[in-house]
């Protein structure tokens, strides 16, 4: 059970706001990757860690988060290192969807959730039933559950502690 | 029930008879790209597994596109870095500055890509590859690592959405038209998310690997998973150089189930063109006449193919870049700069007040060669038109096709080349 508070989005929420231009070449580093976190996504944020001193749990927002078709991984490493414990939306852009699976951040998908959520509200997420609680509002989400092999991933710290183990024991990755 | 040509690369490169649209499956892959800016972090993380040696030398593909030539110190030692950790592996097939290009115009003119094969790339438009029946896929360094360790990616099967396309292409009307077209009637957030689309139909048929690498490229800013197009007598001669490797003609069957399907007429498709800030506010040329611009740019993995420089070329001939634009092009790769050089296209364009720079990705990320200053208005061909891509947030990016830019570039404003006394 993980429990916080949530940052609910306005708008559409893309992975080139959530790190910005400037920062595509530099290394993937949780630590550092997290200091300009969502620079782009809304003004206040532009400040360095503006967003992670802010102090969130969890992201809720509508449809195709972060989109637009970037692949760079700063934006997982980002989330994570802004201490964000899981994402619930109504879809995922896929390039990002693959890279939180990647690195064991739940991205969680759940109809409906984006309207029934405010900036502040105090959630609590069940992994295993996918049962999200809005503690604030008193109100309940069903999310889709992870399948096996995503939570697999999940619980083995994302795919290259995953892979390692497999390349460790000799066992065949399939 | 049948199977899409997409579920079918999947299924056979994952050692199935059947695969199903939500399965997770681990397939093998046939190439595994990478480029200057990622490349060091993937080969680290790999050697983090426990590797030393990657799966196959021949099939792990370097490339130097995003920051050569180096435009300051700081890429610079970026680019030394990569160069020691490709050397350090002993890659076979490094493009590095003097033999580069686009990666993804690599991967395909180079012929690391095969139809009925999966082959993976650092960077979002590998969906770039489906242009010869291979399914194509952008993944992030972790996959990379792990492909270059164990030649395998995992995949969730996606659904398939069909667009046949049928008419005839109208004189100047290009892929990017058609590209754009399916941009605006789709949107980005749209229904496409996740989904492979598949190409299909006469207009399909009669398109130039050029324009079905465009058509392809696009699909990631769709959202989708995948684009291609199912390989046939023209990809068969685009590879026949390329490639000593066999391949089939895979193909979707006529029972194979689709989430949509959607029929496009082109015969009277419009040259299109999106609105800066975002790709799906597009419209028809007519709407733009005379609209100012002061820099027109063709190049990208979208747009800087031998086509689309031909297409340039013809437009520009005996002509003059207006006094008021700025003009570059960057071709996709040396291969099609030389191309580009032999067939005489280059001449023209110096002639017409072109300016010609190496192959590289150039200021569609931002970050070197012609990028954006403030209040800039661009007419591009490339791909992305958000704030700030090409430079200043203070600059605006019009998305048009390579006809489109060279007959503006002429007129000094936005115009249409159907009308255009070439
Ligand atoms: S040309 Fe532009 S879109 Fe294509 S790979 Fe380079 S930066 Fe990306």
């Amino acid at each position: 059970m993980i429990k916080g508070t949530c940052w609910a989005a306005e708008d559409y929420v893309m992975a080139y706001d959530i790190i910005i231009q400037e920062y595509w070449t530099s290394a993937i580093d949780a630590t550092e990757n997290s200091k300009w976190v969502m620079a782009g996504v809304k003004e206040e944020f532009n400040k360095e860690n503006a967003f992670k001193d802010k102090g969130f749990t969890f992201i809720v927002a509508n449809h195709n988060f972060a989109g637009g078709g970037k692949s760079i991984e700063h934006v997982i490493a980002g989330l994570m290192g802004a201490g964000i414990k899981a994402v619930f939306a109504t879809s995922f852009a896929r390039l990002q969807f693959r890279n939180a699976i990647n690195y064991g951040l739940p991205f969680v998908t759940c109809d409906g959730i984006g309207k029934g959520c405010e900036t502040g509200d105090e959630l609590e997420y069940d992994p295993k039933s996918g049962i999200i609680r809005n503690l604030t509002k008193k109100t309940e989400f069903q999310s889709v559950p992870a399948a096996p092999f995503v939570a697999e991933v999940g619980e083995a710290g994302g795919l290259m502690n995953y892979v390692r183990k497999k390349i460790a024991k000799g066992e065949l990755i399939e | 029930m049948g199977m899409t040509i997409t579920e079918k690369i999947m299924a056979r490169s994952s050692g199935r008879d059947k695969v199903i649209p939500g399965e997770l499956v681990w397939t093998d892959i046939q190439s595994v790209m990478t480029m200057d800016y990622l490349g060091k972090t993937c080969f680290d993380k790999f050697r983090s597994l426990g590797k030393t040696e990657v799966f196959d030398k021949n099939r792990v593909i370097c490339v130097s596109d995003h920051l050569v030539p180096p435009p300051n110190q700081k890429f610079a030692n970026m680019l030394n870095e990569w160069r020691e950790v490709v050397k350090q592996h002993d890659i076979t097939n490094f493009y590095d500055l003097g033999r580069q290009g686009i990666a993804h115009q690599i991967m395909v003119e180079q012929g690391h890509v095969l139809p009925g094969t999966i082959s993976i790339g650092t960077d979002s438009h590998a969906n770039t590859y489906g242009a010869v029946g291979a399914m194509g896929n952008a993944i992030g360094v972790t996959d990379a690592a792990v492909a270059m360790a164990t030649g395998k990616a995992w995949f969730r099967i996606p659904q398939s959405v069909k667009f046949n396309i049928t008419g005839k292409w109208q004189p100047w009307v290009m892929a990017k038209d058609l590209s754009l077209h399916i941009m605006g009637m789709m949107h980005w957030n749209g229904h496409l998310l996740y989904k492979s689309l598949e190409f299909t139909g006469p207009a399909i048929e009669s398109l130039s690997m050029a324009g079905r690498m465009t058509l392809c490229n696009m699909t990631v800013d769709l959202g989708a998973k995948n684009g291609i197009v199912a390989p046939d007598k023209i990809t068969e001669r685009y590879l026949r150089n390329r490639t000593n490797e066999k391949w089939d003609f895979v193909a979707s069957d006529d029972d194979a189930l689709y989430d949509m399907v959607y029929d496009i007429d082109i015969s009277d498709l419009a040259p299109t063109i999106a609105l800066p800030g975002k790709l799906d506010d597009t419209v028809t040329v007519d709407k733009l006449i005379g609209t100012k611009f002061n820099k027109a740019f063709v190049g990208t993995c979208t747009n800087g193919r031998l086509e689309d420089i031909a297409t340039m070329a013809k437009i520009l001939k005996d002509k003059q870049v207006h006094r008021d634009v700025n003009m570059i092009l960057v071709p996709a790769s040396q291969t099609v700069y030389l191309e580009a050089l032999q067939a005489g296209h280059l001449e023209t364009l110096i002639k017409a007040g072109v300016a010609i720079d190496t192959p590289s990705c150039a200021a569609c990320a931002g970050i070197h060669t012609g990028v954006a200053g403030d209040g800039d208005i661009v007419l591009s061909a490339g791909n992305r038109n958000m704030t700030g891509r090409m430079g200043s947030k203070k600059a605006q990016i019009y998305l048009t096709s390579p006809s489109v830019v060279a007959a503006s570039a002429v007129a000094g404003e936005i115009t249409d080349p159907r009308t255009f006394d070439i």
